[in-house]
């Protein structure tokens, strides 16, 4: 295999001298000595933040499920870690136990609007290549993150542990898809349970761009 | 239907920022006898060839930990930032790429990051807190930083906002202490369904910190910290105290 690509690499240097030689080649050969040449470190462009947005299906514990749609900030910090910030909303439907209660809806208005922020760590667990096409190779990586952060819900804001998975492939040079599963714990009082915590999961599907 | 709209022209606009930094490229020449140039930015990723000492470089993009380059027959692939932290200029200078030159790297420095923790003494003893920043360091030993941050518990919820100032003395050693000063502004409600506390409404605050940072990496950190703060409320002064862990990066 390596005397393969010896051999490939030879031909295409071989081609190059030919192919500068004929001058056939001089927009090549002009660029390596006319394009300016900047002394500074600065000149490099930095690919650090990601910003995106996303939708799922979000199953709140005793309520309905909703669709929702969120926003993301990215920070990557090292090959392996990454900062990210999360925010979701949704308007929230009927309790079962407020279907069937004479009563009726527990809280109207804003109170029913479901909101969520969170702040992120991520590993990047496991990073490879995956292919759509023979010979297209996008980058992607299997990511576990965890962090804490802020739900809002029939009135009461409550502190929240977030815990996920996640996949990410690259589909362009600064475009990646993301496929998330989250699940978002805390203790809530609108409805009591036996343990006092409360989960609900989340499935997304987002689109990222890279700055 | 108008968020939609929105969100494209955020993206148009956000591409068309990136085009039109058309800045002229850096290139360096290889000093050390051999470098692997992978496929992408991680050391998982397949080294797809080589590049020898004397070759010229075309550096292109970096992310953490990594350049992205192109040698002199075209071909493009990323390299770790250690591998070519010993190259030169054309000029014949030594490079200064960012991320591999050592000293004062935490000069002149963004920072942002989170911490979570608990009040442990006090009238929100038992709360649960985050607190989000972002903060300048013009030296490497002291700093600026803005926070925002709530703290929760089953009957009160709060919220806060502060300035600090940090002195990280000895920022060099990889477990590295520092000191935090600052001031702030605390805002207490109950939870629906509770009494309100009688510190209650919204509060001046002064803080100070003691805690120690862990460096992970060149540009991430976790840190433990334990901090103390005096509340003014309407009659006296108030004290609390809370435990928290977090994490930072900076760029």
């Amino acid at each position: 295999m390596a005397i393969r690509f010896q051999h490939v690499l030879l031909m295409n240097n071989a081609c190059l001298l030919l192919a500068c030689l004929l001058g056939a080649s001089g927009s090549l050969a002009s660029t390596q000595k006319d394009k300016p040449v900047s002394g500074s470190a600065s000149s490099i462009d930095n690919e650090y933040f990601e910003i995106g947005f996303n939708t799922g299906i979000l199953n709140l514990q005793d309520f309905s499920s909703e669709f929702t749609v969120g926003a993301n900030v990215s920070f990557k910090a090292t090959e392996d870690f990454f900062l990210q910030f999360n925010y979701l909303r949704t308007d929230v439907g009927l309790s079962s136990f407020e279907k069937d209660s004479p009563v009726g809806r527990y809280f109207e208005g804003d109170d029913r609007t479901y909101s969520h922020y969170d702040l992120l760590v991520g590993y990047n667990l496991l990073q490879g290549e995956f292919f759509f096409r023979e010979g297209e190779a996008n980058l992607s990586t299997l990511y576990l993150v965890a962090g804490v952060g802020d739900t809002e819900f029939g009135g009461e804001a409550n502190f929240t542990y977030t815990l996920g998975a996640g996949y990410e492939v690259s589909f362009a040079r600064r475009f990646v898809m993301r496929f998330d599963y989250r699940n978002f714990i805390y203790t809530s009082n609108l409805i009591v349970e036996e343990d006092g915590s409360t989960r609900n999961g989340l499935l997304s599907v987002g689109l990222g761009y890279l700055f | 239907m108008r968020q939609n709209k929105l969100f494209i022209l955020f993206f148009v606009l956000v591409s068309s920022m990136s085009l039109a930094k058309d800045k002229a490229i850096l290139r360096l020449q290889v000093i050390d006898p051999y470098a692997d140039v992978h496929s992408g930015p991680g050391r998982g990723y397949p080294v797809l060839h080589a590049i020898e000492e004397g070759e010229y470089i075309d550096v292109l993009t970096r992310r953490p930990g990594w350049y992205e380059v192109r040698t002199q027959n075209g071909r493009v692939g990323w390299v770790t930032a250690a591998k070519i932290s010993r190259t030169i200029q054309v000029s014949g200078e030594p490079a200064d790429l960012p991320d591999v030159s050592f000293g004062d790297y935490l000069k002149n420095t963004w920072r942002v990051g989170y911490s979570a923790g608990v009040f442990s003494s006090g009238e929100l003893d038992g709360s649960d807190l985050w607190s989000a920043f972002v903060g300048y360091r013009a030296t490497s030993w002291l700093g600026v930083e803005a926070e925002y941050g709530k703290a929760y518990r089953e009957d009160v919820r709060g919220d806060y906002y502060g300035v600090n100032v940090l002195v990280e003395p000895i920022s060099k050693w990889r477990l590295s202490p520092y000191l935090l000063l600052g001031l702030g502004n605390i805002k207490i409600d109950s939870q629906p369904g509770f009494v309100p506390l009688p510190l209650n409404s919204s509060s001046d605050y002064q803080n100070y910190a003691i805690g120690t940072n862990f460096y992970l990496g060149r540009n991430f950190l976790i840190k433990l910290e334990y901090r103390s703060y005096i509340v003014s409320t309407d009659t006296d002064d108030a004290g609390l105290g809370s435990w928290r862990l977090g994490f930072n990066t900076f760029f």
